[in-house]
Formats: C-alpha cells, structure tokens, sequence
C-alpha cells in the first residue's frame, strides 16, 4: 500500500509539472502583451520599461517560471486588469466553491437516480422496465447537455415557473435557496453521468450476480433484496468507482459548459469571461487551478478504490 | 433443533420422487428418485454434466421457478420443498440445509471479511449478536481446523489459501447445525495433498453432529469408501443405486461398470482409461436408454426406456443388467 500511494503522489507530482509549464507558456504564447494590457491608456516607452522590468519579463524563461511557480504556490497569483481583484480571492475563493457545489451537487444526483436505474434493469432484464431504464440511459448519454440545459431552462423555469432560470445564491449562505438555484444546472450536468451510472451498473450487476459468492449468500439463507444490494452492490462499486473516476474530466468540461448556460459564477464562467477579456493571467489561474483539481480528484478517487478493493487494500 | 411435529424418525429425512427440472425445453433431470435416511450419506456420481450440481441446487431451492420449471416432490424432512414459500424456504437454507461449494474460491465474497459472511448464518437463523456471535464463529472456525481462528476472522477471503477458504466454507455451512450438508465436490478445487484431509474433516464433522449428508462426488472408489448409498446419474437420469460397498464389488448397471473400471485405475495410478465416447447433448438426446451410443451391451430392446427396476435394496436402469 505505501508504495501505491508513493507511486500516485510521484505521477500526480508530475501531472502537477506538467500543468505548470503548460499553463505557463500559455501564458507565454497568449497573443497581446501583458505589459501594454496593464498599462492601458497610460502607454509610454519609459512606463512600458519599468513596468518590463518590473515584472521580470527581462530576465531568462527559467527564472521567470520558478518565480511564477513559487509565486502560485504561496498563493500570490496576482490583480486582475480589468477589476483589480486579487485573482487568489477570485478564482478560489469565489468561482470555485460554485463549481464544487455544482458538480457534487450533479454527482448526487447521478449516482441517486443512476444506481436504482441500474439495478432496476439488471434485475428485469428484457423485460420493458429495462428498455424504459435503458432508454432514458441511452437519451441522456446522447443529449447534448447545453441543449439539454436549454429545454430545461424553457420547460421548468420559464414555462412552469417551478425552478429559477438564471443566477446563483451561495448554498454555503442559504442551502435551501441555493440548492433551488443549482437544481437545473445539476441535472443538466448529471443526465450524461445517469445514463453511465446506470449502464454501468446494470452490466456489472449482471456479471456479479452470475458469480458463485452470489448463490453462496442465498444458500447461507440471505434473502434476494440483501443479496442484491449488500453482496452484489458492493462488488459492483469497484467497476463504477473506476468508470466515475475516468471519467471526471468530463465533468469539469460539462460544468463550464453548464456554468456559461446559467450564467453561474463558477470557475468555467471565470475561465470564459477572462478569455474573451484577454486576461491572461486569470486564464492561467483558471487552467492551473482545474488542473490542480483534476489531478486532486484523480488521486482521490484512486484511494477510494484501494479502500474499496480489499484484495489491494491489505497486501502486506 | 426444532423439528416440525409431522416428521416422524422413520419418514426418510430427504426423498426424491420422478423428480424433474426442466430449463426452457431441455429436461435437465429427468424422473429422479431417491431417499436419504437420518444420520446416513449418499454420493451423487456421474460424469460432468449429469445433473449433480443441479439436483443439489434444487434441493436448497436456488433453483425455483420460474428460472426452471419443476415436476414431481423433494420431500425434506415430511415437507413437501418444490411448492414451499421462498420465505419458508430461507428458513431452511443454511439452517437446516447447508451448501458446501466446489470452489471455495468463487463462493467466498471477495470484499466481505471471513468472520462478515460467517456471521450471517449465526445472525439470522440463531439469532446471534456481538460477542456472542464471535465466540461462536471463534469455535467454529476452530471446528475445522483453523488456528488463530480470531485473527481469520478478520481476514479476506484472499489472504487465506484455498484449503483454508474451503474450511470457512465447511464451518458456514455447519454453522447452524443443519439436518443435511450437501457437499458439491468439495475437494475437486483443492491441491491433491490437501483433498484428503478436507474430505475427512467434512466426513467428521457431520458424523459428529449425526448428520446426513450428500457427497457429489466423481471418483466411485472414494464414494464408495465415504457413503452408504450411491446413485449413479447418467445425461440427467439415476441409471443406479445400491449400497456403496455392493456397488462397487458388483456394479450392474454398464455405465456403472465402465465409471468403475475408471476408479480402479485411477486407483492404480494407471493412465486413466475414460469412457469411450461422451454424455450427449442434452438438446439430442438417443431415444431409449440414454447409455446405448456408448454401451457395449446394447441391443434392439435398448431403443426402448429401461425402467429403473428395484429388488428392495438395488435398483437398475437396464435391459441387460
Ligand atoms: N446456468 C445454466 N444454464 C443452462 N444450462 C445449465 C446451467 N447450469 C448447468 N446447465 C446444464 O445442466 C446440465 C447439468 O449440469 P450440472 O448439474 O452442473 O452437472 P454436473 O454437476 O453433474 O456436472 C448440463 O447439461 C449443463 O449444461
Ligand atoms: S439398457 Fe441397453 S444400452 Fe442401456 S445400459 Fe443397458 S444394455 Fe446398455
Ligand atoms: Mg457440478
């Protein structure tokens, strides 16, 4: 176990790496000048030397990065052009504990409507339960989520005033109102993760109920709904847990595109917004951030699974 | 134990009759019949295939309707078991009727500690809770031949070697005290070093608590050696059934033979010399006796079914036994 651990806090180190140096010539490539874009109005050749200067921007590549890395680390990610705010405060204080909310919000969701859905159309198989299960599956697979979010958007908020369309109230703040406002958003991101869970779920369910261990509780005297949901289900985690895990790069990718379609003020809106500013830097942070989260939710879920899985768990 | 009051010590504790377990179309057994009396054991014989594992499923009643559909009566201790409520039915499984697995392996769940599934039995059919129920998975455990049985309890199935999953197994299903352990080929999984060490500890344990018991088995000498009665099944029917000892000093029924002639050499520790031929295909099956492609007895009046004859003590499938 040590060495697991060891081995994914080296690969996740150097993930980490690479995101930087990424996210850094990014910063490098990005057309526009930082120099000219801080200076705005202001712009003379003796200003735009200082401000060079000053910024580092004369000194070798490889000092500049150490010091933006270490800058980074210690949580000094600079001022946005355009509002002055410290990007830190900005990006992790305020857009991305609404991204979080959004997505555990939609996970919930997946895996509540998503595992029943499953389990449902394992233990009917063929029959027009399964095809209803497997159905809805395959629709919120195949639906894109923007349009998705759009129909829901024009049924339950506009057409039957049940949810609110646009805008966001801190659940942290008022977890009622604030869960109302995410509701729409959350399951626009959770139909595609439904339709997987519930795939998913159903084959495994299949192939672990055809395992001797399953015949074996019945024949200890276990009745089917235990069978099914404590030794069978139990099994089926691993494969989801798996499944989930590769996946959860698709969800930082369908939040942002969620967040733009509610106009929720997460780090994929904050991502969009300073793109079409041309704020750099906040791009940046934006891109260091996900990743850094990317890879965080990646090792967790790898841990998971070694809990989850006893014969890795104990292999001392 | 508690024994219903219609169970009376001469009513066999386990009769078959014309038994039969259909999948779809395919009549996987086909008239079965046999008795099991208290305290004694029986093998099951046959190649793979026969219907061995079947019979055993269904007697614990795993395999039911409507995934199979049933004929004829299993009466388990003056209970009628085919048209029983599944909620009867737990009541028996594991409790009265435990189920010890070929493969301990498979039949162990990978992500539940030994001492979790051990518990189950206790809990729900004792009633068992706490640190009373892990003294008696403690003895348990102990009962067959696990040391540091408190320290196993803890363990998954994984870390322990496959004899020792087998011997959980064994303790689950003793675990209650059942009236019949059924035993499908319970050391076929095994290393052949341990296979005799396994047997004879299941042979002690239900002699201990005069259990009866059924021993699927394929080897006719050690059947022989470890029941009282045999019953030879060939493609889903019991060609014959006799005393262990007559059976195989004097097999009667051809198959019986040839299984025999097999035992032997195997015994010997001579090149196994198998069967000419194979079980058919259950989907195409000979009309007739089930025997005559591979019998060397066979004749015109073989195109006809052999009823299975008995004399009071023996019984055979065969024209020309
Ligand atoms: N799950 C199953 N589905 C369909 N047919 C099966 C299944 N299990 C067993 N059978 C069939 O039932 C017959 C008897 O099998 P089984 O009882 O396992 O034989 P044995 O234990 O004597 O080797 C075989 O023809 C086998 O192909
Ligand atoms: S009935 Fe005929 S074919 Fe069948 S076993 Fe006897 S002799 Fe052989
Ligand atoms: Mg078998």
């Amino acid at each position: 176990m040590p060495n697991r651990f060891l081995a994914q806090v080296g690969q996740t180190a150097l993930v980490l790496f690479f995101v930087s140096v990424a996210s850094f010539v990014f910063l490098k490539l990005a057309p526009g000048d930082p120099v000219s874009l801080m200076l705005g109005s202001d712009y003379n050749k003796d200003s735009y030397d200082r401000l060079f200067t000053e910024l580092g921007l004369d000194r070798p590549w490889m000092v500049q990065y150490t010091t933006w890395l270490g800058n980074f680390v210690t949580g000094d990610w600079g001022r946005s052009f355009v509002s002055n705010e410290d990007i830190f405060r900005l990006a992790v204080m305020q857009a991305l504990p609404v991204t979080l909310c959004l997505a555990a919000y939609a996970m919930v969701l997946a895996l509540l409507v998503g595992i029943p859905a499953g389990v449902l159309s394992a233990l009917k198989r063929d029959t027009w339960m399964d095809l209803c299960a497997t159905g809805v599956a395959v629709f919120g697979n195949a639906f894109p989520s923007f349009y998705l979010g759009i129909v829901l958007i024009w049924v339950f908020g506009v057409g039957l005033g049940w949810f609110p369309t646009l805008g966001f109230v801190a659940p942290w703040e008022d977890p009622l109102e604030g869960l109302w406002y995410l509701t729409l958003p959350a399951i626009t991101l959770a139909a595609w993760y439904i339709g997987l869970i519930a795939r998913v779920t159903r084959a495994s369910l299949l192939d672990v109920l055809g395992h001797s261990y399953i015949l074996a509780a019945r024949a200890r005297g276990e009745g089917a709904t235990r069978v099914v949901w404590v030794h069978a289900m139990r099994n089926v985690l691993m494969p989801l847990t798996t499944t989930l895990g590769l996946q959860l790069g698709g969800m930082l990718r369908g939040a942002v595109m969620t967040e733009v379609v509610f106009a929720l003020p997460g780090l994929g809106m904050m991502i969009t917004a300073a793109t079409l500013n041309r704020e750099y830097t906040v791009v940046q942070a934006g891109v260091m951030l996900s990743g850094l989260l990317f890879v965080l939710v990646n090792l967790m879920v790898d841990q998971l699974y070694t809990w989850l899985d006893p014969r890795l768990r104990r292999l001392a | 134990m508690d024994h219903p009051a219609v169970a009376e010590e001469d009513v066999p504790l386990l009769s078959l009759q014309a038994f039969s377990l259909a999948r779809g179309k395919v009549d996987v057994l086909d008239n079965v019949a046999f008795e099991l009396g208290r305290g004694q054991t029986i093998g099951l014989i046959g190649e793979s295939g026969a219907g061995k594992s079947t019979i055993a499923l269904a007697i614990i009643g795993l395999l039911r309707p409507p995934e199979v559909a049933l004929r004829g009566s299993i009466r388990f201790d003056g209970v009628e078991l085919t048209g029983l409520a599944e909620a009867q039915y737990r009541q028996l499984r594991g409790n009265r009727i435990g189920l010890v697995f070929q493969d301990a392996t498979a039949a162990l769940n990978p992500c539940f500690t030994v001492g979790a599934q051990l518990a189950e039995p206790l809990s729900r059919h004792l009633g068992l809770r706490g640190n009373e129920r892990r003294q008696r998975s403690i003895e348990l455990l102990e009962s067959v031949g696990i040391g540091e049985a408190a320290l196993r309890l803890d363990a998954f199935p994984h870390e322990l070697s496959g004899g020792m999953q087998q011997r959980v197994m064994i303790a689950m299903a003793l675990a209650c005290d059942p009236q019949l352990l059924i035993a499908d080929e319970p050391t076929s999984a095994l290393d052949v070093t341990i296979q005799a060490q396994i047997m004879e500890l299941i042979l002690e344990r239900v002699r201990a608590r005069s259990a009866s018991a059924i021993f699927v088995l394929h080897d006719l000498a050690l059947a022989a050696q470890v029941c009282d009665r045999v019953v030879v099944l060939y493609a889903g029917q019991v060609v014959e059934v006799a005393p262990a000892g007559e059976l195989f000093a004097a097999p009667r029924h051809p198959y019986t033979r040839a299984l025999r002639a097999c035992s032997i050499e195997l015994g010997q520790e001579q090149v196994l010399a198998p069967i000419p031929g194979s079980v058919p295909g259950l989907e195409d099956l000979p009309a007739g006796c089930r025997f005559a492609p591979r019998c060397d007895r066979a004749s015109a009046q073989c195109a006809q079914t052999p009823p299975l004859v008995s004399d009071g003590i023996r019984s055979v499938a065969c024209w020309h036994a």
